[in-house]
């Protein structure tokens, strides 16, 4: 009856533990739930037994066979098939041909079209009825190319099926045809894993539960005995609440409002959302993955010319248009992505801490590079990063390193305003630690003021004194005072207690 | 030496080595080429030799500079308009100087203002319009090499370039060609404006991570559009060097550069993606590029071995080198 | 956001005209209206003729160009390989002995497949960027027709012309004649090498080729041999320089090892103006056939318009640029939206 054996999974990635301890148990014909917060590790193991990343150690049965997969291929053929976030969709094909790509059926050499837009179209309309598979690709909407990646993934006729977070982008009718669908699956046996944020989707549909959190799982339940509890299984997710030493009462350090947004609009991640952040004052930004954070970040920072927003600074206008133009006044931006959008992988410590003086006027045409190595061994110093040289590159250096130099570079600047994009992502203990002693220390000297979006609860709690919950591109909530503690952060971040919300067309 | 200091001596050169790797094999490279042409055929090391070879290298490394700044800005940047650039400015500038020095200045001012048009053209179409630089530069040669025609139809071409010029370009001193202490001029110059301003860095980033230089704060398009005015100003320039070196401008002067000029890039350790970029290895380049090119004619084998030879060996050094075999 | 799934089947002619594919069949109407005009005897058979002969190669080399720039990548060894592929046919003929003619085509099309096969290796399996790869090879193909042919020659054997002309070839019954009046040879090259796309693009390489130049870590991801693929795609554009080759052989009977040259660019300037996305996977190869027209048709009507000879080469450059400008804002007409990985939990 199991058809899938998971135990005492262990992955590192860069020295960070994904995961410690993963046990899953999968039986035939059954849909098992994956629950957890951003980075106990839920993801993790299911790309593991989908064949993306090989285990450290630990071990996977698969119909009682020993299963060690290279590549997602090798997986394929076994026949368990993930459904990711669209990473497999070509935008430049129609719906039918990215549901049969890699493999088209044929009459001899010639293409079966006329079969594959059948099976195309049977897939689609038992999930989503209505899709028309002649569309083009990059016309869908993001809910419904995730459709035709599930689409594509049931192709191969799987035995089990991984669906990680498959509705993030799907509204509650998609959402419960998509459900409809999988319960006819597993009737033919098939074995379905199923991992979301929305805690309703997940006690409505799953018949056994497994919870992570920090990299190992804590419970799990089957809901043909135990009873579906709320509460407790939020408890599992949570585990304990940790109360913060940094956290300061609000009224002593923060003063005047120094940033006011108003109605900030960006189709289709950000809607219409508005908030003040007073002087001093660390706001944090909460909810659950992907609801529109990193692109909020980006826009406070000027990374989007087309967003409309009514922002002042200092009671100033500000305009969002170019970054050009925040850091002229002060408003700093630590992007999310430090290999992608912080740093320059291949150029020294040195040139990477240096450079956002290059662009500034009054700049002078010569680098003194006295006077700036002088400075960049004070921000060695100063944030303990560890580097055998100012010449090394940039990427010798270790995660949490790495991090110390994109967040060094603002370090000789004043800061009016600083936008942490999830600053402690993949960055060990140690220089978490120091990151964050560094970041408060200039709060409490100048009264810096800082937006944190961190995907780790834990920071939220520890750091924040108000803290801005997104759901789906909006704020749905501002936690204060006692409501900073990460119960209250997940159950608003889960909308428990509120069904996804049914738009109007 | 003590111990202590040897260690840290041995150090410093792995270090050394390891940085300038390319540089480096480069570098062996042409050591190894000249010592195989002494091998095969005598003189092939002589002084005379070595010396020709480095002046014609020399046009090479001066048209690979305007593609070095153009490819280390990222973006699929490549300038395939330099020869016609250059052949415009030649051809032009050679009535205006008309074998005099009087008017050298005016001649020269001509040819920054024909070269910055044409980058200016350049930047514009790739920056802000958006179309790919390789179609756009090779679709600008031609219309340059069509105006050029205009120009030039039904008349033929008249007028030698100053004498100061055809010092500069074709004569040496001491048998040293003098458009090499041109370029030992222009290299360090080069060098300090890439690694020591503020222009350099900023084109260096650019080209690396656009991203990042964007929320840095740097108009990313500005600096790509300024990368292929400079290119096109600096072949508008060398197009005077081609006329003095020449003695007459012809249509075709400047074209068999352009290819040549990429490859000693690429040869130097440029990276085609942007971001990096050492003029010491585009020169070097340049000068294995004619070495080979030379040692294939030296043997003998006419012109069918020389584009052979020429291009197994490219094709191997590009294998080694730029090849992106990263694992899936 | 009910993203319009209600009205998927009807036709939305916005859409349609927004597509770069419609724009250049408006420009062809239009340069084929401006030609008959200038051109009195346009619409006689002769001059029709005369035109095709003039048009097929660019046509055939462009299609073969547009395979490769689908897949992902590009060419730029293209003239150099017809000029070598001419040397390739007039070297193994020999003009007293009729069924070399047979041995020549045979090696001819193994040594275009083993071109094709050796640029594949490079982008698809070595990696190599495909702008220098082929910047390298293209010096091997000029190297080696050199060798073949230091000079501008060579024999053909007579029935080869067929390849240009049915009345050339001597011996051809007057009704061969007559066919050869109404379908000239170059026009038959060009409706094989239709076919031979046509055939292609029914098969999973043809489709493939489009998802590797469209996303190729999509196509990895799918299961799909993206260097086998990007091989594919390169061997088949030279069986189109093959087919050029066989006519210009017909037509001159003589191998040169730099007649290529100008067809590289055009080549490429032809696809881009008949739709064909430089980034991949994204055109249409019959398409590119009409980019190929309309760059003909404009040179001919710059002849016609009396503009000098000298302007033509301008005027060329300049409308390359306008028509890749028209097709990028034909592009962005079209909203793609980019899909984003949400952060991993």
């Amino acid at each position: 009856m199991s058809i899938l054996e998971v135990s005492r999974i262990a992955k590192n990635f860069g020295g960070v533990a994904a995961l410690s301890d993963g046990n899953l148990v999968c039986r035939e014909g059954r849909i098992t739930g994956l629950l957890g917060a951003n980075g106990s590790g839920k993801s993790t193991i299911s790309k593991i037994i989908a064949g993306v990343y090989r285990a450290d150690s630990g071990e996977i049965r698969y119909r009682n066979a020993i299963a060690r997969y290279r590549n997602p291929n090798e997986a394929k053929k076994d026949g368990i098939a993930m459904v990711y976030q669209n990473l497999s969709l070509v935008a430049d094909l129609k719906v039918w041909q990215n549901i049969v790509l890699g493999d088209e059926a044929k009459k001899g050499p010639i293409l079966d079209n006329r079969s594959a837009r059948r099976l195309a179209a049977g897939l689609v309309e038992r999930l989503l009825p209505g899709l028309d598979v002649e569309r083009m690709t990059y016309d869908l909407t993001p809910g419904e190319m995730q459709i035709v990646e599930i689409a594509k993934a049931l192709a191969a006729d799987p035995k089990l099926l991984i669906l990680d977070e498959p509705t993030s982008a799907l509204e509650k009718a998609e959402v419960l045809s998509l459900f409809a669908f999988m319960r006819s699956l597993t009737e033919k046996g098939v074995a379905i894993i199923f991992t979301s944020h929305r805690l309703w989707e997940v006690i409505e549909i799953c018949d056994d539960l497994t919870i992570f959190r920090n990299g190992r799982n804590v419970g799990s339940m089957d809901f043909d005995h135990d009873e579906k509890d709320t509460e407790k299984i939020v408890g599992y997710i949570t585990g304990e609440a940790q109360k913060g030493n940094y956290r300061k009462a609000c009224a002593e350090i923060c003063g005047e409002t120094l940033l006011s947004v108003k109605g900030l609009d960006y189709a289709p991640f950000l809607r219409d959302i508005s908030f003040d952040l007073r002087k001093g004052e660390i706001l944090g930004i909460g909810g659950l993955a992907g609801q529109g954070q990193r692109e909020l970040m980006l826009a406070l920072a000027g990374n989007y010319p087309g967003v409309s927003c009514e922002a002042a600074i200092d009671g100033r206008k500000l305009e969002l248009t170019k970054p050009a133009k925040l850091i002229r006044e002060n408003i700093l931006l630590v992007p999310g992505d430090r290999e992608l959008e912080g740093l320059f992988v291949k150029h020294s410590v040195f040139d990477n801490l240096v450079f956002p003086r290059m662009g500034l006027r009054g700049q002078s045409l010569f680098t003194p590079l006295d006077r700036y190595a002088k400075e960049c061994e004070q921000i060695i110093d100063v944030l303990a990063i560890k580097a055998s040289g100012l010449d090394v590159p940039v990427r010798t250096l270790s995660g949490g390193n790495q991090q110390k130099v994109v967040v060094g570079k603002w370090f000789p600047y004043k800061i009016n305003v600083l936008l942490l994009a999830d600053p402690a992502k993949g960055v060990d203990i140690g220089a978490k630690r120091d990151l964050y002693e560094y970041i408060v220390g200039r709060v409490r000297g100048e009264g810096m003021s800082v937006v944190l979006y961190a995907s780790d609860i834990e920071e939220l709690v520890e750091y924040c004194d108000r803290i801005l919950i997104m759901y789906e591109g909006r704020v749905v909530a501002a936690l204060e005072g006692d409501d900073i503690n990460e119960d209250k952060i997940i159950t608003t971040s889960m909308r428990v207690g509120q069904p996804a919300r049914e738009r109007a067309i | 030496m003590n111990p202590k200091a040897r260690s840290q001596a041995s150090k410093a050169l792995r270090s050394f080595t390891a940085r300038n790797s390319k540089l480096l094999i480069a570098f062996g490279l042409i050591l190894f080429l000249f010592v195989l042409g002494e091998v095969i055929v005598s003189h092939f090391l002589s002084f005379g030799q070595v010396l020709l070879t480095t002046k014609l290298a020399s046009f090479i490394a001066l048209f690979g500079l305007c593609q070095m700044i153009v490819i280390a800005g990222g973006g699929d940047g490549l300038d395939l308009s330099v020869g016609y650039n250059a052949t415009m400015t030649a051809v032009i500038t050679a009535s205006i100087m008309d074998g005099k020095n009087e008017s050298i200045w005016i001649a020269i001012a001509v040819a920054l203002a024909i070269g910055a048009l044409i980058g200016l053209t350049n930047g514009l179409l790739t920056s802000y319009v958006k179309l790919p630089p390789l179609v756009v530069t090779l679709a600008m040669s031609q219309i340059i090499q069509g105006a050029i025609n205009v120009y030039t139809a039904g008349r033929n071409i008249t007028g030698r370039p100053s004498p100061i010029l055809q010092t500069i370009a074709a004569k040496s001193v001491g048998g040293f060609p003098n458009i090499l202490f041109i370029l030992l001029v222009v290299a360090p110059a080069v060098m300090v404006i890439l690694y020591r301003t503020k222009w350099g860095a900023i084109l260096f980033g650019v080209g690396a991570n656009e991203t990042a230089a964007h929320l840095s704060g740097v108009n990313v398009k500005r600096v790509r559009c300024v990368s292929f005015v400079i290119s096109g100003t600096l072949a508008g320039l060398i197009g005077l060097l081609l006329i003095g070196n020449m003695g007459i401008a012809f249509k075709d002067m400047g074209s068999n550069y352009v290819m040549p000029s990429i490859a000693a890039a690429v040869v130097g350790g440029v990276s085609l993606a942007g971001g990096d970029g050492n003029y010491v290895g585009v020169i070097l380049g340049a000068i294995f590029l004619q070495t080979l090119t030379n040692l294939l004619v030296a043997l003998g084998w006419g012109d069918a071995g020389k584009w052979t030879g020429f291009g197994i060996v490219l094709f191997i050094l590009l294998i080694v080198y730029v090849s992106n075999r990263r694992k899936r | 956001m009910n993203s319009g799934r209600r009205d998927a089947g009807a036709p939305d002619l916005r859409r349609l005209f927004a597509r770069p594919e419609f724009s250049s069949l408006l420009i062809l109407v239009l340069m084929v209206a401006l030609t008959a005009i200038l051109q009195s005897n346009f619409f006689e058979t002769k001059s029709i003729n005369r035109n095709i002969n003039a048009f097929a190669p660019l046509v055939l080399m462009t299609m073969g160009q547009a395979v490769v720039i689908l897949a992902g990548g590009i060419d730029l060894s293209v003239g150099p390989a017809l000029s070598l592929l001419t040397c390739v046919l007039t070297f193994v003929m020999k003009r007293s002995d009729p069924s070399s003619g047979m041995a020549a085509l045979a090696i001819g099309l193994a040594v275009a497949l083993l071109l094709g096969l050796i640029n594949g290796i490079g982008i698809g399996y070595l990696r190599i960027p495909p702008v220098i790869a082929t910047f390298a090879t293209s010096f091997i193909w000029l190297g080696v027709a050199l060798f073949l042919r230091p000079t501008p020659g060579g024999e053909s054997v007579d029935w080869f012309s067929a390849f240009y002309n049915f009345g050339d070839v001597p011996g051809a019954s007057p009704a061969v004649k007559a066919i050869g009046t109404v379908l000239p040879p170059a026009l038959l090259l060009v409706l094989v090498g239709c076919a031979f796309w046509f055939a292609i693009s029914k098969t999973r390489t043809g489709r493939h080729i489009y998802a590797v130049g469209g996303n190729s870590d999509s196509a990895y991801n799918s299961g799909i041999d993206t260097a086998k693929v990007q091989t594919l795609a390169c061997m088949i554009n030279s069986v189109f320089i093959f087919l050029a080759a066989l006519f210009f052989v017909g037509q001159t009977g003589s191998g040169d090892a730099r007649m290529g040259d100008p067809f590289t660019l055009r080549a490429i300037a032809a696809a881009v103006v008949g739709g064909i996305a430089l980034s991949g996977g994204r055109g249409n190869v019959y398409f590119a056939l009409i980019g190929a027209l309309i760059l003909s048709l404009v040179n001919k009507i710059i002849f016609f318009a009396n503009i000098p000879y000298a302007y033509q080469t301008l005027v060329g450059g300049a409308i390359v640029i306008v028509a890749i400008a028209s097709s990028r804002a034909n592009t962005m007409y079209n909203k793609r939206i980019k899909t984003r990985e949400s952060i991993p939990g």
